[in-house]
Parts: C-alpha cells; structure tokens; sequence
C-alpha cells in the first residue's frame, strides 16, 4: 500500500471516526472492548479502502463496514463483560442537561436499546443517526418496507418499556 | 418531548467524544492483524482441507503401503479411477473454497455478507461429508478386498459360518458408523460454537423477510 492512499485513509479516518466510535459503544459494554472492536473495524475499512470508489460519501460507506465488522466479523473480544448492563459513564448523560425525569428516560432508553439483538440494535443505530429506510434498508440488505415495519415495532417496544 | 426524539437528541450530542483519536493513534492500528471470524474460519477449512488430504494421501507415499495395496487390490483399475477421482475431488474443493473466500466482502450489505460466510462453511461442511461417507463405504470394501487377498486374513475367516462372517461384517459397518458420527458431532460442536451468533443474527435477518 502506498503512502499516499494511508494518509488519505488516515485523513478520512480521524474526521469521520465518531462514527466507529459509536457503532462500537453500541456494541461493546467496556473500554477496553470498545477499543477492541475499534481497532478491527479500521483494519477492515484500511482492507476494503482500495475498493472505496468515492460513488458513495465515506462516511455511508463507514457505516456498512462499521455495522457488518460489529454484527458479523467480529468475535466477542475476552474483553467484553458478560452482562447485558449498560454502561451510564459510556454514554455520558450528564444531570446538568437534562432534568430528573429525563435523565432517568434516558438511562431507561440506553438500557432498552443495550438489551436488544444485533439487528435491532443496528437499526435503532441508524434511525438515530437519520438515516432514510432507504439507507437502512440498503445496508442491511432488508426490503424498505420491512425496515420500516421492524423500525415501528422497536419503537412500539421502547415505548412500553418507559410507559408500562 | 416524544422518547425517541429524546433519545436521538442525547445520542447527537455524544458526537465530540473525548474518545476522539489522532492520526498519530490511528496509524499503528492499520498494522495490526484482524481477528475476524472470517480469518478464523479459513484458517481452519485450510487446516481441514490439509487433514484430510494427509489422511488420504500420507500412505501413498509409503512404498511398503504402495506394494501392500497392490498386493491387495492387484493392478485393479478401479483403484487407479478411485485415486484420480480423489485428486480431483480435492481441486474441486480447493478451487469452490478460494471462490466462496474471495466472494466474501465486507461491504456488501450485512445479508448478503452473512450468506457468503455460511456459503464458505458450508462447502468446508460437503467436504467433511464427503470424507465420512468415503471412510464409511470404503472400511467395510477394503475390509473384504483384504479378506480375499490377505493371505494371515484369509486363514482366520475362512473358518467363519455364515451367521460369524454376517456378524463380522456388521460390527466393522457398526464400529465405521460411530467413528463417523463421533466424528460429526465433534465437527458440528466445534462450528456450532463458532457461528452460533451469526447463525442466529442471519435467522433474524431472514425473519424480517417473511
């Protein structure tokens, strides 16, 4: 590999890796397999690049091999703590924001989303990052009506869950 | 404020990490080596690959198995057309297996990623089938080639009635039925645990296609 395709790689990488960081938050209950997954996901995304053709936005294309490495390639590092917890320090909701009530919404929510499948999560992880049921469907390789259908069903679920 | 939009408004605000990683941070890791199931999976389908064709072939390259089996089987040519079959048996497989290896792509959508891997274990799958079903026909076949030929054999089974040859035979089908299938579990064991989460993340994905 050439010079010049790492450090455009890099370049790309370093602006656009909140992505991979939250993909890997999503997936992963500690630092250290946050890390792990992290490190796996930019050796695939550093193996598919040369393949990158620029015909869809980096980033698009981040979130296809993100999710795949999470769901698919990547084996449950030792790391990961064998508990379906979430981690509140993770995803950082900090009390001066939000008032009591929210703050306990939030904790519920991140809780619900944490306990779900794969797939599911994946789902919520792109209508979070607006995404269309295009999008979502595209990357998951799902009919957009399903998607939509599914999105619908977990949404219903969350739901229950704050208002029993 | 609706839950979810609660929700999609805190997880917008994650955005600036204080996980945020320099270029000097990131190069190192295009270093590394991955760790993905797919590397493990080839690893072990070469090593199968490599197991089974010693087992087959290891012996051909004795000289003392090479007379015996000519002593055996004579100058048969069916046991020349079976090994030519078995070479190209196993270039078939090695041939399907690179194909299935290089098809995997992790930018394809999660389906169809999923497929191409249980696509790949699949053909390692009909070669581990292909080999038992091989041991279990050949074991009682060699086993009466050998009776004919073998003259220490031969001077020990001559003897047998018909009901002691019938039993004979059988227990040689029987014992070759448990090796395979102790065999086949302990293959189905060692998958099983590897894949289970793909299988069951593939499952679900098929599930929302009903």
């Amino acid at each position: 590999m050439n010079k010049e395709l790492e450090h455009s790689f890099i370049e790309l990488l370093e602006e656009h890796q909140n992505i991979v960081h939250k993909v890997c938050r999503l997936y992963t209950n500690n630092y250290d397999a946050h890390n792990d997954l992290f490190q796996e996901i930019t050796i695939q995304l550093w193996k598919a690049y040369p393949k990158f053709r620029g015909d869809s936005k980096f980033s698009t294309w981040m979130y296809r091999v993100g999710l795949n490495t999470a769901i698919t390639l990547y084996r449950k590092s030792k790391r990961q703590v064998k508990t379906q917890e979430f981690d509140a320090v993770q995803f950082k909701i900090k009390a001066e924001d939000y008032d009591n009530t929210e703050e306990q919404q939030l904790k519920l929510l991140y809780q619900a989303v944490y306990q779900l499948d794969d797939i599911n999560k994946a789902l919520v992880f792109l209508y979070l990052e607006d995404k269309s049921y295009k999008e979502i469907s595209e990357t998951l390789g799902i009919s957009e009506v399903n998607a939509r259908v599914k999105m619908n069903r977990v949404k219903n679920k969350l739901k229950t869950i704050l208002n029993p | 404020m609706d839950e979810l939009e609660l929700l999609k408004k805190h997880w917008k605000s994650t955005g600036d990490s204080d996980q945020k990683l320099s270029a000097k941070q990131l190069y190192p890791m295009l270093l590394k080596k991955s760790s993905s199931i797919v590397k493990t999976l080839f690893y072990i389908s070469i090593a199968e690959l490599v197991f089974w064709i010693l087992i087959n072939f290891l012996p051909m390259l004795s000289t003392s198995y090479l007379d015996d089996l000519e002593q055996v089987y004579g100058n048969n040519i069916v046991l020349i057309v079976l090994s030519v079959i078995s070479f190209g048996v196993v270039l078939v497989f090695v041939y399907l297996l690179y194909k299935a290896y290089k098809n995997i792509s992790v930018t394809d959508n999660t389906k169809q990623l999923m497929a191409s891997i249980l696509k790949t274990r699949k053909i390692v799958k009909y070669y581990v089938i292909y080999n038992l079903t091989m041991i279990f026909i050949s074991v009682p076949i060699s086993l009466y080639f050998t009776s004919l030929n073998d003259t220490a054999l031969h001077d020990k089974i001559i003897h047998f009635t018909t009901t002691q040859t019938i039993v004979f035979y059988l227990i040689t089908f029987v014992l070759t039925g448990i090796f395979v299938l102790v065999f086949w579990l302990f293959y189905r064991l060692i998958y099983g645990i590897l894949l289970r989460r793909l299988n069951r993340n593939y499952l679900e994905l098929k599930k929302l296609e009903l």
